[in-house]
């Protein structure tokens, strides 16, 4: 049997393997790529980083474990933004699954910052640079009553704090205090947001969605309601490029993790293997389809 | 001093939202009012409070809240043949403006729902066409419909699987009876089960849904009975295996590699197994006939399939293969339908994009 | 006739919101789908029984499976029944290993969780193997389909971007304009063919499912 007819019937299992490996070798060992990112990611960028000063960035974690690959990353990315330009930060869930994953987030980011702060301005603080509400119910009270006084939806954190007490809650009443609030989510709590904060309220709102979910986003993008969207890993590590280039303009020198951008390796190279694939595939029919001619 | 301190305090006063109206809210089951109102002009604006009265009582209970952008609130939470009215507070930072309160209503539930009139229309519109091409095929008139590759091939993969000795595996989707994809897979089960007792071919007919199991079971069986081979029918032919997704998936898998049948149907609803299930299929050298109106999982069939059946003809497989006139009459009066709509979507498109031009006037 | 009276009452609730037909067709779907779902669920159970045991008896190929899928249900069964929903509500009699607790949840999240998702994942194989096999340049649409998978493959990374800088902006012109056009057209034939086989149905015309000819 020649070898393009081999290649055409080459057991599946040969392609599971390259595949297993063009997935894994990434992971282990990530190559660099420099994410070039979309428009509607740098519009949030962008939006986020010329707010007014006093006006605070909100994250609404509402994503589950399950989808906390693809959706993570979006909100680290945020955190670092945030207090790398030294925004204060509110974060929510609307999600009761992700009120462990908003606290694992602002954890992560804040020990990043403050192992390498040396004065007490370079440290994130709770209460006096972010503050965690965590998750209460009904969704309609939350985002109604943020209208009129954040402290009465949320009398207490997510750390048992009266929020009342807290500093940061003196300059964060209400939406009027907020800059944009960002939804990421796997479900359509992002629209929530755009029917009662935004509609009501004129709040901007931003959007880090699925993959799958960012499609039918796109007409709330066009139409204004979503002032940026940041879509599935590519958006995550497309803000995650961005956030660095920030970084070096700020001169902020320690390394981030950025797990967007290194998943962003696995799924480039798989991309390319089954582009490889197609294209041996097809050399392959026409060969042999030729030689039978 | 004082003049000016008054002519101050006069100026930074909260204006209230105006023209507060409540009524009924239209087109519901009762319990809700809806409320409009005029926005305050202040821009010291919050946000508003809804504020309503029962008749008889002295108090205003609050019942909402609304952003400062809102001109309307829908109350839910009232009984019906009870009379209220309303207030709507504006609400700032540092003080409270109340606005008139509104005229006394009541609600009430309806007998028709008015925002589904253009689904009934076109249900009637479409029922006629139906009905009309149903008495046409009645009256033994020659009716065309296309031909469809998948169908056709229906036969020739039982003769196939016959002939090899080996068994056809049928996937009935993964939905439950009231989705129609799976109505209309159960259809398609009945002609295919006749083949198979005609022919002697065994079939495997997995399940994920209780109820389509003993749907699936009775199709099997009768369509047995109809071919004259009641005594070919086994009950271990149609089997539930589990409600899990993939769990179900795999299941079908490990059928399909252990008894290795010759044709495989994928015939129904399905979801993210769609591409597990056929290209393990197409691991075993099974010709595949998939049918689904599931449009994400299309592409997938569509690659690893032999035979696809796109969205409706799903739906036009049972008169496909039955050719019995009554059932072919109603694909005519779909298609039709179909006409109509695009036609509709033609001239309403047309006259968007003409929209600014004088010659709109004349309408 | 039932399947007259009982589809005709389900348009008819669609078009009048009063709470006396709201409430008839609510206790139809609430409560008696639910009791014929609940029956059903036990002829389903003793479907699996029944065919395992019927493979064990004749000693059919593979029949040892059958033996796990058997015992597999019944510890499964016995640990619902008993063993509890999750440590906040522990059973008649507690379940466990050392420190490892059977409950419904941990079963849940320990066993089935981690199977799905390896399912799940099983995708990305399956894509290309399907990929190899099938793409293939055979005609002018599957040539057409071919290009279309490329651009959107390139489109999908950020090598897509630094290689053609507007890829990723025609990608996403594929998926929003042509792709959305056909799947409208194809819904458009899907929601028709939907309303034609439920007219069909309750007028009696179709009958193949109710295995009765038709």
């Amino acid at each position: 049997m020649g070898f393009w007819n081999k290649l055409l019937k080459i057991d599946r299992r040969w392609i599971y393997t390259i595949i297993w490996l063009v997935v894994m070798i990434p992971l282990l060992f990530p190559f660099k790529i420099k994410p070039m990112a979309m428009p509607p990611v740098t519009r949030l960028f962008n939006y986020i980083d010329t707010m007014p000063e006093d006006k605070a960035l909100v994250i609404s974690v509402d994503y589950t474990p399950d989808i906390q690959p693809e959706l993570h990353p979006m909100c680290i990315a945020l955190l670092h933004h945030a207090f790398a330009t030294k925004r204060k930060v509110g974060l929510l869930t609307l999600q009761v699954m992700g009120l462990g994953l908003g606290e694992a987030a602002i954890r992560q980011v804040t020990e990043e910052f403050n192992a390498h702060a040396t004065t007490h301005e370079d440290s994130i603080i709770n209460g006096e640079d972010y503050v965690y509400w965590g998750w209460t119910t009904p969704i309609i009270t939350i985002l109604l009553g943020m209208g009129e006084r954040i402290t009465n939806v949320y009398p207490v954190d997510y750390y048992g704090h009266r929020t009342e007490s807290l500093p940061i809650m003196k300059h964060l009443k209400n939406y009027d205090d907020i800059g944009i609030v960002v939804s990421i989510a796997g479900s359509s709590i992002p629209i929530s947001w755009v029917n009662f904060a935004n509609t009501q309220f004129g709040v901007p709102i931003g959007c880090g969605a699925t993959a799958v979910s960012a499609a039918d986003y796109y007409p709330y993008l066009n139409s204004g309601q979503f002032t940026g969207m940041m879509a599935g890993m590519k958006g995550a590590a497309e803000y995650e490029q961005l956030v660095a280039d920030k970084f070096d303009e700020l001169g902020i020198k320690w390394e981030l993790r950025r797990k967007g951008t290194e998943a962003m390796s696995s799924q480039t190279a798989a991309h390319i293997a089954i582009m490889i694939f197609i294209i041996i595939g097809n050399i392959a029919y026409f060969v042999t389809r030729r030689r039978k001619k | 001093m004082t003049l000016s301190l008054s002519l101050i305090f006069l100026l930074s006063s909260l204006s209230p939202p105006t023209d507060v109206i409540a009524r009924d809210k239209p087109n519901d089951s009762g319990g809700a009012i809806l409320l409009t109102w005029t926005r305050s002009s202040d821009t010291t604006v919050v946000s508003y409070r809804v504020l309503r009265q029962t008749e008889g009582k002295a108090t205003w209970d609050t019942v909402g809240l609304a952003g400062r952008l809102a001109n309307r609130f829908t109350d839910d939470e009232v009984q019906d043949g009870i009379r209220y009215r309303y207030q709507i507070l504006t609400v700032s930072e540092t003080e409270t403006a109340e606005s008139a309160p509104s005229e006394y209503t009541v609600c009430s539930p309806q007998w028709f729902n008015f925002d589904r009139m253009p689904a009934v229309i076109g249900t009637i519109i479409f029922t006629c066409l139906i009905v009309f091409f149903i008495g046409r095929a009645k009256r033994n008139i020659k009716l065309f419909i296309r031909r469809i590759a998948g169908l056709d091939a229906v036969e020739e993969a039982l003769g196939r699987a016959t002939e090899m000795g080996r068994g056809i595996l049928y996937v009935p989707g993964l939905s439950s009876i009231d989705d129609v994809a799976t109505i209309a897979s159960m259809n398609i089960l009945g002609e295919v089960a006749k083949k198979t007792a005609k022919f002697g071919t065994p079939l495997i007919v997995p399940l994920r849904d209780p109820i389509v199991y003993t749907v699936a079971r009775e199709v099997v069986k009768e369509s047995y009975t109809a071919a004259g081979r009641a005594d070919a029918f086994n009950q271990d032919m149609v089997f539930y295996v589990t409600d899990q997704q993939f769990a179900f998936a795999a299941a079908v898998d490990g059928i399909m590699v252990r008894e290795k049948p010759a044709t495989n149907f994928f015939i129904g609803m399905f979801w993210a197994e769609s591409l597990i299930l056929a290209e393990t299929g197409a691991t075993t050298g099974a010709i595949q006939i998939a049918g689904t109106d599931a449009v994400s999982q299309l592409p997938f069939f569509i690659t690893a399939c032999d035979y696809t059946l796109i969205g409706e003809e799903l739906y036009a497989a049972s008169a496909y293969l039955s050719r019995e006139p009554l059932l072919l009459g109603a694909i005519k009066g779909q298609d039709y339908s179909k006409l109509l709509i695009l036609v509709l979507i033609v001239v309403s498109t047309i006259l968007a994009l003409t929209a600014n031009l004088p010659v709109q006037n004349i309408f | 006739m039932i399947v007259l009276v009982l589809g005709i009452f389900g348009a008819v609730a669609f078009v009048i919101p009063h709470p006396i037909v709201k409430s008839i067709d609510e206790t139809m779907r609430n409560d008696v789908l639910r009791i014929i779902t609940a029956f059903s669920l036990v002829l389903g159970v003793g479907s699996i029984i029944q065919h395992h045991l019927i493979k064990i008896r004749r000693k059919a190929e593979h029949w040892p499976f059958s033996y796990i899928a058997l015992i597999s249900l019944a510890v499964s069964a016995a640990i619902g029944l008993f063993g509890g929903i999750d440590p906040a509500s522990p059973g008649i009699l507690p379940t466990h290993i050392g420190g490892f607790s059977f409950h419904m949840q941990a079963l849940y999240d320990n066993i089935m969780i981690p199977l799905a998702s390896t399912m799940f994942a099983l995708l990305a194989f399956f894509m290309a193997s399907a990929a190899y096999r099938a793409f293939r340049a055979r005609n002018l649409e599957a040539t057409l389909l071919l290009i279309a998978a490329f651009i959107l493959m390139l489109g999908a990374v950020p090598l897509g971007r630094m290689l053609i800088r507007p890829l990723p902006d025609f990608a996403e012109w594929i998926l929003t304009v042509p792709n959305t056009a056909a799947k409208r057209g194809i819904m458009f034939g899907i929601g028709l063919g939907s309303i034609a086989t439920s007219l069909k149905i309750i007028l009696g015309i179709e009958r193949g499912w109710l295995g009765g000819g038709g």
